[in-house]
């Protein structure tokens, strides 16, 4: 890949590593340090579609909050166009699984949240400027009409391009989803994917996209990066190649297609179940792991 | 909600019989019409009689209020509970002669500037113990103290301290009000859902932008249940004090005109608090819901 050759890469994770103190509970008094992130480097290119999977405690999300400016690595760096990530940003959007919309604001007015106060170029907008910017992101998700409607009137699959929209309003380089689509239906999943790719190809951010479906992953990045169990490690990184697919067939019955969803899946397969037996589980933003096991009891369960 | 839901029914219903009626003739296409009037008749007669069955306990409390006196009760007794068209006699004659309004206006203000005090203070020190959680642990003890403290055990402490005029009144309905404005404010700024402020953070917005746009919008619909509480706590707490010492307002007519022995005056006066006590619930209400729309509108598309 020529992306270690170029001279400024995006988005530029050296080394990384993060810890986090598990709080004490009854079944685990004394707590625990577990280690979520362990030696990660990865570069990814501007205008890039990467994807990363792993199995579940891996630290994916840590990866995303990291990148997002809402975590700091205990060590190692974060850079983004060379410079280190010191807090969010608004060269960064997320857009999170659970849509995150206020449900005070209407669909049009989510957008627009965004476009409040002073922009990506240091100039306020005025109101009639932000409404403009709001129907027309809504307009490139699909929901022109729906300026108006607060988010309980609108479907999961709607409620995700509000969420969309609202992260490309701002005009930020990278966009990171952190399994957008994960409570979607299958129908409407496939939908909001391939309005990804356009959205991707018309406006050329660089998307880093975080998933659990090997498909998806395959489906949607030019590179996949496959997370190893806690501690997360980058495994490896697989170049898909999936031929041109400007066509309307059925990609994903393709050869390469099943191909290389192959190959992730026999990477992902041992992580996940190491990752089973060990019993990880996800670390809530408390600092607790309910779920967790306990280090003595490990492998006598599961 | 089930009107369209009932005449839509004689609508399918006339679809195939219209359609199988070519054979004989317009019988059957004057029937659906007449059939979907039955049906909005019965809608018709439906909401009647169900607005009869919710005010039927108040009217039967009514009732048994105007002719258990006369034909029930002893005739000691029958002086202590006048009959309702006495009472609604008496309450007519405190309304020409001015008494009634005068009594009113001293309440409402009272219980307004105690109420109003009582919000702007909660919600400002809500939002600040909500917020600095050392705040919290350090007087949510002493609040705790506050809370349980029935407001009118107090009432005597506020009248040596501040006397019995206004300003002890105002104090008491202040104090009355205060706690549950307060602790619903604290409520509504703590469940505030996690996602959002990451949401919020994840854009880069400040701590007061945080705030201004993402807590306190979210927590208003919380806050406005704890208003509706106090607005209600407040009337109450007024007429106590009012009773105990007071030169004018509703407390004062009731107690006073029970003093007197002008039973009907008494009576008049606990109508008129318990229909003040409804039209503050009733306002405080619709403005709760305008303020929650955004919450409330799934309830009431669902019911």
């Amino acid at each position: 890949m020529t992306v270690n050759a170029r001279p400024m890469p995006k988005i530029s994770l050296r080394n990384i590593g993060k810890q986090f103190v598990v709080r004490p509970t009854k079944a685990n008094p004394q707590g625990s340090i577990l280690a979520a992130l362990d030696g990660i480097s990865l570069d990814v290119a501007a205008g890039e579609f990467i994807t990363l999977v792993g199995p579940s405690g891996s630290g994916k999300t840590t990866l995303l909050d990291l990148l997002a400016g809402l975590t700091r690595p205990d060590t190692g760096r974060v850079l983004v166009d060379g410079r280190e990530v010191t807090g969010p940003g608004r060269d960064r959007a997320v857009v999170f699984q659970q849509y995150a919309l206020f449900p005070w604001r209407t669909a049009a007015s989510n957008v627009a949240f965004g476009l409040e106060g002073t922009g990506n170029d240091g100039v306020k907008r005025s109101r009639r400027e932000r409404t403009s910017k709001a129907r027309e992101y809504l307009d490139l998700v699909g929901l022109s009409g729906f300026e108006d409607r607060y988010p309980h009137e609108l479907s999961g699959g709607m409620k995700q391009r509000v969420a969309i929209a609202r992260s490309l309003a701002y005009e930020p380089d990278i966009l990171l989803m952190d399994e957008p689509f994960a409570a979607l239906d299958a129908q409407t999943r496939e939908q909001l994917q391939e309005e990804l790719l356009r959205i991707w190809r018309s406006t050329g951010k660089t998307i880093l996209f975080i998933t659990h479906s090997i498909e998806e992953a395959v489906y949607l990045g030019q590179r996949v990066a496959v997370l190893s169990s806690r501690p997360g490690r980058l495994k490896q990184i697989v170049d898909i190649d999936l031929g041109e697919r400007a066509g309307t067939g059925d990609v994903r019955a393709n050869k390469a297609f099943v191909e290389q969803r192959h190959r992730v899946w026999s990477l992902l397969h041992g992580e996940v179940l190491k990752a089973r037996e060990a019993g990880h589980a996800k670390i809530l933003p408390d600092g607790s792991a309910p779920d967790e096991k306990r280090p003595s009891s490990n492998g006598k369960a599961a | 909600m089930t009107a369209p839901t009932l005449t839509n029914t004689p609508d399918a219903v006339a679809g195939p019989t219209s359609a199988d009626s070519n054979a004989d003739g317009g019988r059957t296409a004057t029937l659906a019409p007449s059939r979907i009037r039955a049906s909005r008749l019965r809608t018709g007669i439906l909401t009647v009689r169900r607005a009869v069955w919710s005010s039927g306990a108040i009217l039967l409390f009514l009732l048994l209020w105007e002719l258990g006196p006369t034909y029930l009760a002893t005739d000691s007794a029958r002086v202590f509970l006048p009959p309702l068209h006495e009472v609604l006699q008496a309450l007519g004659a405190l309304i020409a002669n001015g008494q009634l309004q005068s009594h009113l206006s001293a309440s409402l203000t009272r219980s307004a500037s105690g109420f109003g005090i009582a919000v702007v203070a909660a919600v400002a020190l809500g939002l600040l113990v909500a917020w600095y959680r050392s705040l919290d642990q350090f007087l949510n003890p002493l609040l705790e103290v506050f809370r349980n403290t029935a407001a009118l055990a107090l009432l005597p402490v506020f009248t040596l301290l501040l006397g019995i005029g206004e300003v002890s009144k105002i104090s008491i309905v202040a104090y009355a009000a205060f706690f549950p404005v307060l602790l619903n404010t604290i409520a509504g700024v703590r469940t505030v859902d996690p996602l959002l402020v990451r949401a919020a953070r994840s854009l880069g917005l400040s701590n007061l932008e945080l705030f201004q746009k993402v807590i306190l919008p979210s927590a208003v619909p919380t806050i406005f249940t704890g208003i509706r509480m106090a607005g209600t706590s407040s009337i109450l707490v007024l007429i106590a004090a009012e009773m105990v010492g007071a030169k004018a307002g509703l407390g004062y007519l009731i107690v006073n005109s029970q003093m007197s022995f002008l039973i009907p005056d008494m009576y008049a006066g606990i109508l008129t608090v318990s229909l003040l006590g409804l039209l503050v619930n009733y306002l405080l209400v619709a403005v709760e819901r305008h303020f929650s729309r955004w919450r409330t509108a799934v309830g009431s598309q669902s019911s």
